[in-house]
C-alpha cells in the first residue's frame, strides 16, 4: 500500500512486514500498526514509522549497541502475549530522543520495544529496573560498534524492514 | 472513583486474583503490598507518565527538519571520536 507520511512523502509499504503493536506505544495507544524503515546501511538508527497515522515515527535503536551490559528481564506474560517460541526470535529496540545537541541524544533503556520477529507482534514494555534510564546519553556512555551489531542489523532487515 | 477506607493490615481485593494489603502508614508515606497474577503489570503511576512524555517527545522529532538518520549518526559518531 502507499503511505503518506510527513518525513519522507509517500512510500510503499508491504503491509505483511507491519509490526503489531496490540497495546500501541505509550502515549500512541491508538496506533497499532508500524514497519521499519531504513535508510542508510552501516547506521544503527532507523525509522518505526507508524502505518495508521503518516505523522507519527520514532528513532529507534538496538539497546545493546548503548549499553552493553543491557540485562530486561521480559515477563512471561509479556513473551506469552507475544506468542514468543524461541529467544532468538525476539528483537529489542529503544526509542531514541533525538535533539540538535549530539550530547542530549539520549534512548529509553527503561521502556525497550520487543519484538517478535515470526509473527510481528510487539510490545513496549516497563522492565522492573528504576536503575535503566529513560533518558539514556548515549555519547556520555560507551557506544559499542562491533561487528555483531551490523550483522544482527542485517538480519533484523532482512526479517522486518520493509 | 470508590473510596474505601482501611485499617492497616486489612485488604482489599480486586476481581478474583488481585489483593492489595495496607502495610504501614509513616507520616506522609504510605506502604501498599499488591499481590497479583504474573500477567498484571503493576508500576507507579508516574513511571508510566515519564515513559509517555518520553514516547510523546522522541516522535516529535522533525522539527528539526533533518530526517536522515545517518546525519545524526555521524555527527554522534564525530563527537563520540573527539572525546
Amino acid at each position: 500500500m502507499r503511505l503518506a507520511t510527513i518525513r519522507f512523502g509517500e512510500i510503499d509499504i508491504d503491509e505483511s512486514k507491519a509490526i503489531l503493536f496490540k497495546a500501541g506505544i505509550l502515549g500512541f495507544e491508538h496506533l497499532k500498526r508500524y514497519v521499519f524503515l531504513l535508510q542508510d546501511k552501516g547506521i544503527l538508527f532507523w525509522w518505526l514509522q507508524s502505518v495508521d497515522d503518516g505523522s507519527v515515527a520514532f528513532v529507534v535503536t538496538n539497546p545493546f549497541v548503548v549499553k552493553p551490559d543491557y540485562k530486561p528481564v521480559i515477563q512471561d506474560n509479556d513473551l506469552e502475549l507475544l506468542q514468543v517460541k524461541l529467544p532468538e526470535d525476539i528483537f529489542l529496540m529503544s526509542i531514541v530522543t533525538i535533539r540538535h545537541d549530539p550530547f542530549k541524544v539520549t534512548a529509553n533503556l527503561r521502556a525497550p520495544i520487543v519484538i517478535n520477529s515470526k509473527n510481528k507482534l510487539a510490545k513496549q514494555i516497563i522492565l522492573d529496573r528504576p536503575d535503566y534510564p529513560i533518558q539514556y546519553s548515549i555519547m556520555d556512555n560507551k557506544l559499542i560498534l562491533g561487528e555483531e551489531f551490523y550483522r544482527e542489523e542485517e538480519m533484523i532487515a532482512s526479517a522486518l524492514a520493509i | 472513583m470508590l473510596i474505601l477506607t482501611r485499617k492497616l493490615g486489612e485488604t482489599i481485593r480486586i476481581a478474583d486474583d488481585i489483593k492489595i494489603t495496607f502495610l504501614e502508614v509513616k507520616g506522609r508515606q504510605l506502604r501498599i503490598g499488591i499481590d497479583a497474577p504474573k500477567h498484571i503489570s503493576v508500576h507507579r503511576e508516574e513511571v508510566y507518565q515519564m515513559i509517555q512524555k518520553q514516547n510523546i517527545l522522541a516522535a516529535e522529532y522533525d522539527s528539526l527538519g533533518d530526517n536522515k538518520l545517518s546525519h545524526i549518526w555521524n555527527r554522534l559518531i564525530q563527537e563520540k571520536e573527539k572525546l
